[in-house]
């Protein structure tokens, strides 16, 4: 990948990852421009969020719920977790809970960071 | 469309990744749990002998080790991408780890067919958690056989109630104790008949392991029991 260093792709399924790939799909449909330059911007999109998520995110958050399923293979962690419930950490509106049915944590280790992890969350059905 | 659409058309990274990413299902086919295990027949063995107290006092069996050759080499990796609750880190254990919550035990799995299952309470519920463990392999396609189940340990537990002097017992009982507390706070016993071996505490706490089958256990209290009487400290 770009600049020697490979990211994880896994930010693109994010809503904000399947925006820009709906976008870059939609701007090579009409041919405006050209599929590896498509690629590049998928590249710069993982790069850029890892470091984002690194860097300028100091909110904290703590999850509480029922642990259905858990996994370790290959340094991810996958859990499935019933019923969480997100704490973000605030003041007033900033501290608001958030519920789910059902969420999915995959955690990977963190590229710089050997004994770090770094995780992208995905949940279904966020209400 | 094109296949920009899909965010995994690009994805080079590792499988795990991949399966880790999948969305969430609401039944994944791989759940032994509450599983008929139709493939191998039950042979119903029932394990609840006479029990012999004194006293009225039972030991309480609180963990069961056993052992099961599956009999077919098992690719791990495989396993532990599919199965539900499965760790595996070949860096530090060459076994995939996998729990499940009824009977809660937890199993170690190795590429060679062997398998350890510990934490089950029963003899019935360790065969019975085995064979969960053996679907659950043959559910991913494995021809997992369910050969030489064996039960290796059994532990147990009892409390009789009394403070004990573990000097005393050590010194009469010389030739099977082993009493220093300043490196472990328990006597260990090591009785020769059943071979069994018992850590007693100051406070009548008295664990029992080493055994095969839970008589021996049992045994082993009732012969302790009379011991402990003796030494028993007045307060």
């Amino acid at each position: 990948m770009s600049g020697g260093q490979s990211y994880y792709e896994f930010y693109r399924g994010s809503s904000i990852g399947t925006a820009l790939t709906d976008a870059l799909d939609e701007l090579i449909t009409q041919g405006d421009i050209p599929p590896q330059l498509a690629m590049r911007v998928l590249q710069q999109f993982d790069k850029s969020l890892t470091e984002c998520l690194q860097k300028g995110v100091k909110n904290k958050t703590t999850v509480k719920g029922h642990l259905a399923t858990y996994r370790l293979c290959d340094d991810v962690w996958t859990f499935v977790i019933k019923d969480p419930q997100f704490k973000m950490e605030g003041v007033g509106a900033g501290a608001e809970t958030v519920t789910a049915p059902k969420i999915k944590i995959v955690a990977c280790k963190s590229g710089d960071a050997p004994e770090g992890k770094k995780s992208g969350a995905k949940s279904n059905d966020f209400s | 469309m094109s296949g920009l659409a899909l965010p995994t058309a690009y994805s080079s990274s590792s499988s795990a990744i991949n399966k880790a990413s999948e969305p969430l299902k609401d039944d994944e086919r791989l759940d032994g749990e509450g599983e008929v295990l139709s493939r191998v027949p039950n042979k119903a063995i029932s394990s609840v002998p006479e029990i012999t107290s004194v006293q009225g006092l039972v030991p309480t069996l609180q963990n069961i080790v056993a052992t099961v050759n599956l009999e077919c080499r098992l690719d791990l990796k495989t396993i532990a991408l599919h199965a539900r609750n499965a760790e595996y880190n070949p860096k530090r254990f060459a076994a995939v780890v996998m729990r499940i919550r009824d009977p809660k035990t937890t199993a170690l799995i190795f590429a060679s067919g062997k398998m350890v299952v510990t934490g089950a309470k029963s003899e019935d519920d360790s065969r019975l958690a085995s064979r969960k463990y053996a679907r659950i392999i043959q559910k991913l396609g494995f021809d997992a056989k369910f050969a030489e189940f064996k039960i290796q340990n059994i532990v147990g537990s009892c409390d009789v109630k009394f403070p004990i002097r573990l000097e005393g017992l050590a010194f009469s009982h010389g030739a099977f104790s082993s009493y220093e507390p300043e490196l472990f706070p328990g006597l260990i016993y090591r009785m020769m008949k059943p071979k069994v071996v018992l850590l007693i505490f100051v406070s009548g706490k008295i664990v029992l392991t080493g055994a095969k089958v839970r008589e021996e256990i049992y045994m082993a209290f009732n012969q302790i029991y009379s011991v402990l009487v003796e030494f028993r400290k007045e307060a």
